[in-house]
C-alpha cells in the first residue's frame, strides 16, 4: 500500500497529545429509567461466554442464583482461565488482523519441518504477536508491556522461520528473546506483524506505521481525505520526499505519520517467499538489521519521532505508545467493544473515560478492564422498553465462530474437525476445525473474520451462519449421544439425569432441565413451560424418529441451535 | 439501519431542499426491481489501459494503443488486447463508462468501502446488498456473495457467501458434508425440520414477548428466525453451486451468477476479478488482467443476452444491471520500478437496465484530475462539480430502482447515465 498522494486534511496531532492529561473522569450519567438488566445468573452466562467462550457451570448459575454478590468472585476465576487468554487473542486478532490464510503469504515449509501443514505454519506465524499479548495479559504484567517486553513467544514454526530460540517440542509456546539489538518494544518487535503488513517500494513504512496507530492508538491516518496535488512528480521518489515535507497539502499527515515509519526500517518490507520456495533463500530468514535504522535519512528524510517527542529506537517507540494517553483510551474502547458488541463509535464516551481511568490507575491491568467492563451496568443490559431507545441497546449478543467452537467443546466434548486433502501453497492444509477454518471451513460463513478480506464479524444470523450453526449443533449433538450411550454413569457428559434410552418422563423432564441450565443458562423447574416446548420436541422426535439416540440428538439440534445457545 | 442511522437520514429529503445543487437529488427511481451483479476489480486499476484514453505526455504515460469509438463511447484499445477491443464491439451499446469519479482517498480498503457502499463506514451495506434488500428480500438468498470483499451490513440477514473453496455446498448436500472422526454429520429429514423449526419457533414468541420485543434485539430475533428459513430455501437450490473445491475463478463466478439470478436464487451477486491488480512494480500487468475482465465481461453479458429474462419476451439484459468498478486507479506517471501508485480518481463501467449506454459521462484531464461535470448532462462544465463517489453510488441505486436517500443520506444523485 502507497501513500504516495498529498493528504490535503491536516491532523490536530502534535507534541502535546502525547503529553496531555487523562481526563478527568465525567460522572456516570444517569439510569434510562426504562432500561432492563440482565437477571444475576444471565448476567453471569454473558460475562462467561465474553471472557472465556464458554457456558457456566451448573454449580456457578446456583450460587450466583443464591446470591447474586457471588458473581465477582467467579468472574476472576474466568479470569484466570486459560480460555480467557483465548478471547484475548481472538480480541486482538480482529485489531491486528493477524490469523490469515493467504497463500501469497503462507510461508514454504522449513526443511527442520518437513511434516509441518500449513496450518502449523500460519498458526506459528501470525500467532506470535497475540501470543505474546496473550502472555502478558494472562501473567498480570502491565498492558504497556505489549508494547515493551523485553521476550517474545516461540514455537518450533516461529524458530525455524526466524531463527528465534526455542528449546522445547515444535508446538510448545515459550518465552524467548531475540538478540539482534531490536530493543524491548513487544509486538513491535516481532516480524510476523510486518509480514502481514508489508511494506511495498517507495511506501517506506507508511501504511505499517497507520496499522500502529490505528490498532493501538485508534487514530487512523486514512480516515481522512486527500486532494491530489498533480504538481508533484509522483514518479520521483526525491521529489515526493520533499513534497511530504514541504507541501503544507501533504505535510499534514505525513510530519506525523512518517517519523513513526522511520522506526520500521530495519524490518524488510517484504519477505521473498518465492525465493525460500525455490532454495535461492534459505531458513531461518529475516531479523532486525540495525544498520538500517539511519536508511530514513536516504528515503523519507524523517527522523525517527513519536507524534513530536523524540523517542530512541524501537524501545522507544513502544514506551512513547505506552505513555500516550490514547494508548490506554484505545484499549479501554476496543475492549469494551469487543466484550459488548457494540460498535467503537457507539460506545458511551463517558463510560469509556471511566474505564480508561481505571484502567491507568489499576497499573494498566488487562483483567481488571476486562473485569470492570464486564461487571459495568453498561454491560449487563437486557433490553429497553423504549422503542426507539431499544434500537441502540445491544441486549443480544451472537457468539462468535471462535466461540462457538469453544462452547459446544466445554458442552459436550467435541470439536468440528476433518480431515482434508487439500493443499495451500503446496502444502498440506492439515486437520482444520471448520469453525476457524476461512480455507476449507466456516468461519466467514458463520459470521467471523478471515482478516483479510473480511475484517468486521457479523453480529446476527444469515442464511450460512444459521446452517453453520445447524451442522455443527448436528454433529455436537451426534458427537455426545454416541458418547454418552455406552459410557458408563459417572463418565457421562451430558447425560446425567438420565440414561439415553430412559422412558421414565419425569427423569427425562429432569434430564431437559439439566441441559436448559447447561446450554442455555436457564435454571428452570422439569414442569416450567420453558421445559415443556423442549419436551414437546423431544416426545415428538422420538415419535418420528422411533429410537430414543435419534429423538436425543434432534432435541440437542434443537438445542444447541436455538437462539438461547447462539445469543447470550 | 440503526438508530443514529435513522435519525441521520430521517427528514433526508427535507435537509436537502437546504444544500446547494440538490434539486436532481431526489430523481425518482425505476420501479423496476432491477437486478444487480457488481465486479470488483480489487487492487487498482489503471484506467488509462481502456477506460479513460489519454494522450502521453510529460505527465502522463500511457500504455500502447489509441482511442477507438464504438459508436459514441471512446476507449482506449491495442491489438495485444483483443478482449478488450472485442467486449466493446459487441456491448458498447448497453455500456456506459463513467470517468473523473474522485473517491478522495488512496487507502485501498478506505476506497474499497467508499465505492462500494457510496459512504466511509464499513458497517454501511454496500450497492449489491442495498439492492438486495430492497428490492429481491423476499428470494433464499437475496445478496450472493462470490468475491472476496463485500460489506452486508444491517442487511447480513440478506446474505451469504459461498467460502474460499465453494464450501457452502458441504451445509447444502449432505452427501458433501464434511466427515468428522470417520462420521458423517446427522442429516434431517423434512419431518424432523419441521419439528426443529416449531420449537425455534416457540423460542422466537417467547422472546417476542420478554427481551427481543423491540429494537435491536426484536431485529436480531427476527434475523434468527429468517436465516432459518433461507437456509432450508437455499438447501433446496443445491444444484446451482456445484462441487465443494470448485475454484472460484471470475468465469466460474460469472456462470454461478447467472445461474443465482435466472433461477430467483439471488436478487444480487458480489464478483471479483481475483487479479492482482496493485502493480506498484509492473504495470504491464495491467494489459492481461484487462484481457482476462472483458473476457469475463463478455461471458457475462452474453448471458445475460441469451438467458430469458423475468418477465415473457425479454432476457436477463432488460432486467439486470451491471456494475464493474475498482476502489481508484493509478498514478498518471510510472514510478522508478516500472509501476505505477495509487491515485485518488476512478472510472468505471454501467451496464445493461437501466443504464443509457454508447457514451461516456463525466470527465478527467490529461493529467488525470477528476473534470467538473453537469450533473444533468454528464458532460464536463466549467460550472458543474467534481463527481464524488457517494453521488456515483447513488446513480447506481437510482438505475437499480433504489431510492437512494434513503440509504446514502442528503447525496447528490449523478443519474445521467440513468435511462
Amino acid at each position: 500500500m502507497r501513500i504516495l498522494a498529498p493528504l490535503l486534511i491536516s491532523f490536530s496531532v502534535s507534541a502535546c497529545v502525547a503529553t496531555e492529561s487523562p481526563p478527568t473522569d465525567p460522572p456516570p450519567p444517569p439510569p434510562d429509567p426504562t432500561i432492563v438488566y440482565l437477571t444475576p445468573t444471565q448476567h453471569l452466562s454473558r460475562a462467561s461466554l465474553a471472557l472465556r467462550g464458554l457456558r457456566p457451570s451448573i454449580e456457578d448459575l446456583e450460587a450466583v442464583d443464591a446470591d447474586a454478590a457471588q458473581l465477582p468472585t467467579i468472574v476472576d476465576r474466568y479470569l484466570a482461565s486459560p480460555e480467557f487468554g483465548e478471547t484475548i487473542k481472538d480480541l486482538h486478532n480482529e485489531t491486528l488482523l493477524l490469523r490469515i490464510e493467504q497463500p501469497t503469504l503462507t510461508f514454504p515449509l522449513p526443511p527442520s519441518l518437513p511434516t509441518a501443514t500449513a496450518l502449523d505454519i500460519n498458526g506459528g506465524v501470525f500467532d506470535e504477536a497475540l501470543r505474546l499479548i496473550e502472555n502478558v495479559v494472562m501473567t498480570d504484567q502491565p498492558y504497556t508491556k505489549i508494547v515493551t517486553a523485553d521476550y517474545t513467544m516461540t514455537n518450533g514454526v516461529v524458530s525455524a522461520i526466524w531463527g528465534l530460540p526455542h528449546v522445547g517440542p515444535a508446538d510448545q509456546w515459550e518465552v524467548a528473546k531475540a538478540t539482534d539489538g531490536r530493543g524491548a518494544a513487544g509486538i513491535l518487535g516481532i516480524e510476523a506483524l510486518y509480514h502481514r503488513w508489508r511494506s511495498t517500494g517507495f511506501n517506506y513504512n507508511r501504511g505499517r506505521a497507520n496499522m500502529i496507530s490505528r490498532s493501538l492508538l485508534c487514530h487512523d491516518f486514512l480516515h481522512a481525505d486527500i486532494d491530489v496535488d498533480t504538481t508533484v512528480d509522483l514518479s520521483d521518489p526525491d521529489v515526493v520526499a520533499n513534497a511530504v515535507v514541504a507541501n503544507p497539502s501533504c505535510a499534514g499527515c505525513h510530519q506525523t505519520l512518517d517519523p513513526v515509519a522511520s522506526y520500521l526500517f530495519p524490518f524488510r518490507g517484504t519477505v521473498n517467499l518465492v525465493a525460500l520456495t525455490n532454495g535461492t533463500a534459505t531458513y531461518p530468514t529475516g531479523g532486525y538489521t540495525v544498520a538500517q535504522e539511519t536508511r530514513w535519512k536516504t528515503t523519507n528524510k524523517r527522523p525517527p519521532m513519536f507524534f513530536g517527542v523524540a523517542a530512541a529506537g524501537l524501545t522507544g517507540l513502544g514506551q512513547a505508545i505506552a505513555d500516550d494517553p490514547r494508548f490506554a483510551r484505545c484499549t479501554a474502547t476496543r475492549f469494551a467493544s469487543y466484550l459488548t458488541e457494540v460498535p467503537k463509535d457507539q460506545l458511551s464516551g463517558a463510560w469509556i473515560a471511566r474505564l480508561q481511568s481505571a484502567f491507568v490507575a489499576g497499573n494498566f491491568s488487562a483483567k481488571q478492564l476486562a473485569r470492570d467492563i464486564v461487571l459495568s451496568d453498561e454491560f449487563r443490559v437486557s433490553h429497553d422498553t423504549d422503542a426507539a431507545l431499544a434500537e441502540t441497546v445491544v441486549g443480544a449478543q451472537k457468539v462468535r465462530p471462535d466461540q462457538l467452537a469453544r462452547m459446544l467443546y466445554g458442552l459436550t466434548g467435541f470439536r468440528w474437525t476433518t480431515t482434508t486433502t487439500s493443499k495451500l501453497r503446496n502444502i498440506p492444509y492439515g486437520t482444520p476445525d471448520l469453525l476457524k477454518s476461512d480455507f476449507v471451513g466456516f468461519r466467514v460463513l458463520g459470521g467471523g473474520i478471515d482478516s483479510y478480506f473480511v475484517t468486521e464479524p457479523v453480529h446476527t444470523m444469515n442464511a450460512t451462519s444459521s446452517l453453520v450453526a445447524k451442522s455443527a449443533a448436528a454433529a455436537a449433538a451426534d458427537f455426545v449421544v454416541e458418547h454418552d450411550a455406552t459410557a458408563p454413569v459417572g463418565q457421562r457428559t451430558l447425560f446425567v439425569e438420565a440414561a439415553i434410552n430412559s422412558t421414565d418422563p419425569a427423569m427425562i423432564r429432569a434430564q431437559l432441565a439439566y441441559l436448559h441450565a447447561r446450554i442455555y443458562g436457564e435454571l428452570v423447574a422439569p414442569d416450567s413451560p420453558e421445559v415443556d416446548d423442549t419436551y414437546q420436541l423431544y416426545t415428538d422426535a422420538l415419535a418420528v424418529a422411533g429410537n430414543a439416540r435419534r429423538a436425543w440428538k434432534l432435541t440437542l439440534v434443537g438445542m444447541f441451535a436455538d437462539f438461547r445457545s447462539l445469543f447470550y | 439501519m440503526n438508530r443514529r442511522n435513522l435519525l441521520q437520514y430521517a427528514g433526508a429529503a427535507g435537509a436537502l431542499a437546504l444544500l446547494p445543487h440538490t434539486r436532481r437529488a431526489v430523481a425518482a427511481p425505476s420501479a423496476a426491481p432491477r437486478r444487480l451483479i457488481v465486479v470488483l476489480a480489487q487492487g487498482g486499476w489503471d484506467t488509462t489501459w481502456a477506460l479513460d484514453p489519454k494522450v502521453a505526455s510529460a505527465t502522463t504515460d500511457v500504455p500502447v494503443g489509441a482511442s477507438q469509438l464504438f459508436g459514441n463511447l471512446d476507449v482506449f484499445t491495442d491489438a495485444s488486447r483483443p478482449n478488450v477491443t472485442s467486449y466493446f464491439t459487441r456491448y458498447a451499446p448497453v455500456s456506459a463508462i463513467v470517468r473523473g469519479i474522485s473517491v478522495a482517498s488512496v487507502s485501498h480498503q478506505e476506497c474499497v468501502k467508499r465505492m462500494a457502499t457510496g459512504t466511509r463506514n464499513e458497517t454501511n451495506p454496500d450497492l449489491a446488498a442495498i439492492v438486495a434488500h430492497d428490492r429481491g428480500n423476499e428470494l433464499p438468498l437475496p445478496y450472493l456473495i462470490l468475491g472476496d470483499t463485500a460489506f452486508a451490513g444491517p442487511y447480513a440477514v440478506s446474505a451469504g457467501r459461498v467460502g474460499a473453496t465453494n464450501q457452502i455446498i458441504a451445509l447444502l448436500d449432505p452427501a458433501q458434508a464434511y466427515a468428522t472422526n470417520g462420521r458423517t454429520p446427522i442429516a434431517t429429514t423434512t419431518a424432523e425440520d419441521a419439528l426443529l423449526a416449531r420449537y425455534a419457533d416457540a423460542t422466537v414468541r417467547r422472546l417476542h414477548a420478554t427481551r427481543g420485543a423491540t429494537g435491536y434485539n426484536r431485529k436480531r430475533v427476527d434475523d434468527f428466525s429468517e436465516a432459518i428459513g433461507r437456509g432450508k430455501r437455499l438447501q433446496a437450490v443445491r444444484a446451482g453451486f456445484g462441487a465443494r473445491g470448485r475454484t472460484l475463478t471470475l468465469d466460474s463466478q460469472v456462470d454461478l451468477a447467472l445461474d443465482a439470478l435466472e433461477q430467483d436464487i439471488s436478487q444480487t451477486v458480489m464478483t471479483s476479478t481475483r487479479l492482482a491488480w496493485d502493480t506498484h512494480t509492473a504495470i504491464t500487468d495491467q494489459a492481461g488482467f484487462h484481457e482476462t475482465t472483458f473476457a469475463g465481461l463478455t461471458r457475462l453479458l452474453d448471458g445475460l443476452t441469451t438467458r430469458t429474462g423475468r418477465a415473457a419476451g425479454t432476457k436477463m439484459i432488460d432486467d439486470t444491471t451491471v456494475l464493474c468498478i475498482s476502489e481508484f486507479s493509478r498514478t498518471p506517471k510510472l514510478n522508478s520500478t516500472g509501476g505505477k501508485d495509487h491515485w485518488p480518481v476512478t472510472s468505471a463501467m454501467v451496464i445493461g437496465a437501466g443504464v443509457r449506454g454508447g457514451r461516456a459521462y463525466g470527465a478527467s484531464s490529461n493529467a488525470m484530475e477528476a473534470l467538473s461535470v453537469d450533473f444533468a448532462t454528464g458532460k464536463p462544465s466549467a460550472t458543474g462539480r467534481v463527481l464524488a463517489s457517494n453521488q456515483f453510488a447513488a446513480g447506481v441505486l437510482t438505475a437499480c430502482g433504489v431510492t437512494a436517500v434513503d440509504h446514502l443520506g442528503p447525496t447528490e444523485v449523478f443519474d445521467a447515465f440513468v435511462a
